[in-house]
């Protein structure tokens, strides 16, 4: 039995409600289907195939775990619409429950690969909350396209704005909550940075508690939140259900800030580098074929699927598109809809961009002291084979390893110096 | 002794697990399902160990309350469902199932952790076999019906109906309970 087989058997067993039997049948038939597939192909074909990509992947499949969300899409088109076999691997999608999983998973080994937060993946680099691993981001999979929704009760207060909320929170003194993803991820620190760059403390004025994506609208609707940062599309959803409006865009915080990796363990990246690269090219195929407005419909209803996101294709639908509502009345497109390529700048691994996840859990507590910014950056983020990877697909790499973006409350981050920028936040932990 | 919290929506599960752990001597110290967890809830079982699903959504919002708790002492959380012994020890040792506590060690662990884990795939073993049960009953009954429909519209024996639909399950590649419910269904068309 080889090693992919027997990797993909014991990720079946740990699964409860399903019937491991009828799980393994049809596991084992994917992979069976699989190199059916490829022993159709030509020979010809097939050498071409792998010559594009250098060198002939160390493995054949590739387990990759996503969470419902839009932004799973490059994965998963990656997968669907079969990109991964022009680089002679196959993708095997495991939809999971949490992000605890997936950064388990990850570290066990049961998954080479995973769509995941920006920031969890820094966190498990320096044992936040847990084992510390060493950890890779190959490349950023998108930009863009999470939110900040509000309770309508908020609304009923008169609150639609982050400055109506910081006079509310001043002046009627209860328990404010407010619920992020991961306490290390991105949705995290896209709240505390916009209740911060509103006056409020995230950590001493308000309740943050964590909870699962699809979980959020439901936890408003019975009135356990004021509010929540989360990924698309259930900032929509809530909007669609009329139970919450958006006070924020992702967007409007940080104009194209990084959002989710494709991460792995180092360990994989060393051991599998031509796997890593195959990987990498079927997935920023997935992502041009993405960013094609033409196509976003189609992505939309491919991904809106049971076994993906399991919701209304409208819902994912009009944000992917850049078709914006705040559930206040206003409506537009957005320029700076959710984007998985841009032409590489969406991808390429910037130092400056991974540096700013530590700069914020230094700010928040979540690191005691501060970390070698730079080096931690350079260990994670695969630059070298990113490189490899985008110019086989012809996808633009930029020259600078950093970026310079201005945030929501006027700072600068240009990764220069990151020990003073994470010290230089008035409202910290 | 090691206080155990136990977090499950899978209530005869959990149930099950608490006895299991409590004859082999350990203290269970509550039950809660996801709804109810909070900080408060985690704070007030002052648990060292909680045991989770590994699968459970609510994963997540146990990590923020541990991590982000100044008093709470971070728990262990061992990972349920998880049938063998061998990825079990690998999860061990890539340190996945350790929140750990400064003050527990990994092999004081390991009891609480056998007894979990068998009681996990013991269960999951149960539900798969009363699954397996139901449909097949569901397909005799199928069958049963089918074959009646064929006795009565033809005047086959019960031997002859069966053997006919067992040959056309045979000739059509598809199980004799498919069969059964293509005739149930044409029966239903024409009545």
């Amino acid at each position: 039995m080889d090693k992919s087989k027997q990797e993909i058997i014991i990720a079946s067993s740990h699964e409860p409600e399903q019937n491991s039997r009828r799980e393994f049948m049809k596991q084992t038939g994917a992979i069976l289907g699989a190199a059916g597939i490829m022993a159709m192909v030509p020979m010809g074909t097939r050498a071409a195939a792998w010559a594009a990509g250098s060198d002939a992947p160390e493995l054949k499949v590739v387990n990759v775990g996503f969470i419902p969300l839009t932004d799973c899409a490059s994965v998963v088109i990656a997968s669907v619409m079969k990109f991964d076999e022009k680089y002679g691997i196959k993708i095997n999608l495991s939809k999971e429950a949490s992000w605890a999983a997936v950064r388990d998973k990850l570290v066990n080994g049961e998954l080479h690969a995973a769509h995941v937060l920006y920031g969890l993946i820094y966190g498990v680099q320096l044992g936040i909350g847990g084992q510390k691993k060493d950890m890779s981001v190959l490349m950023t999979l998108s930009n863009n396209g999470q939110g900040i929704t509000l309770s309508n009760q908020l609304k009923d207060k008169g609150v639609t704005t982050g400055e109506a909320l910081k006079k509310l929170v001043d002046s009627e003194k209860r328990d404010y909550t407010f619920a992020q993803t991961f306490p290390t991820g991105t949705h995290a620190m896209w709240l505390y940075y916009w209740l911060a760059s509103h006056g409020i403390n995230p950590l001493s004025d308000v309740k943050t508690i964590t909870v699962p994506p699809p979980q959020m609208v439901a936890n408003m609707r019975v009135g356990n939140m004021d509010g929540f940062c989360v990924g698309e599309p259930w900032n929509n959803r809530a909007i669609y259900d009329k139970i919450g409006f958006s006070a924020a865009t992702s967007q409007d915080i940080w104009k194209d800030h990084p959002e989710k990796v494709l991460g792995s363990t180092a360990e994989f990246t060393q051991k599998y580098p031509n796997t890593a690269r195959a990987l990498m090219m079927a997935v920023l195929e997935a992502s041009k074929y993405i960013d094609d407005m033409a196509n976003r419909r189609k992505v939309a209803e491919i991904i809106a699927d049971k076994s993906y996101v399991n919701c209304p294709v409208e819902v994912i639908d009009q944000r992917l598109e850049g078709k914006y509502e705040d559930g206040l009345g206003k409506k537009w497109n957005d320029p700076n809809y959710m984007k998985f390529c841009n032409d590489g700048a969406v991808n390429f691994p910037y130092l400056s961009d991974g540096m700013w996840f530590l700069t914020q859990h230094k700010r928040w507590g979540l690191l005691k002291e501060d970390p070698d910014y730079l080096g931690v950056a350079k260990k994670i983020n695969q630059i070298e084979l990113y490189k490899q990877a985008a110019s086989q697909v012809k996808v633009s790499i930029p020259k600078d390893v950093m970026r310079t973006s201005k945030l929501i409350d006027g700072t600068v981050w240009d990764g220069k110096d990151p020990k003073k920028y994470a010290a230089s936040f008035k409202i910290k932990a | 002794m090691k206080r155990i919290l136990i977090i499950d929506d899978v209530r005869d599960r959990a149930a099950w697990l608490k006895a299991s752990l409590e004859l082999a001597e350990f203290d269970v110290v509550g039950v809660l399902s996801w709804e109810q967890v909070d900080e408060r809830a985690i704070q007030a079982a002052s648990a060292d160990v909680i045991i989770v699903d590994a699968n459970a959504p609510g994963r997540d919002t146990l990590e923020q309350i541990s991590l982000m708790s100044s008093t709470l002492e971070k728990p262990v959380v061992v990972l349920g469902a998880q049938t063998d012994t061998r990825s079990i020890q690998e999860s061990m040792r890539a340190g996945v199932s350790a929140y750990v506590a400064h003050t527990i060690q990994g092999e004081d662990m390991s009891g609480i952790i056998h007894v979990a884990a068998a009681r996990f795939a013991e269960h999951k073993r149960l539900r798969d076999e009363l699954k397996e049960a139901k449909s097949q009953l569901v397909e005799r009954k199928l069958v049963d019906r089918a074959k009646g429909m064929l006795m009565d519209d033809h005047g086959y024996s019960e031997a002859e109906a069966y053997k006919r639909m067992r040959n056309m399950a045979m000739a059509k590649g598809k199980r004799i309970a498919e069969i059964a419910e293509a005739i149930i269904f044409a029966k239903e068309l024409s009545a």
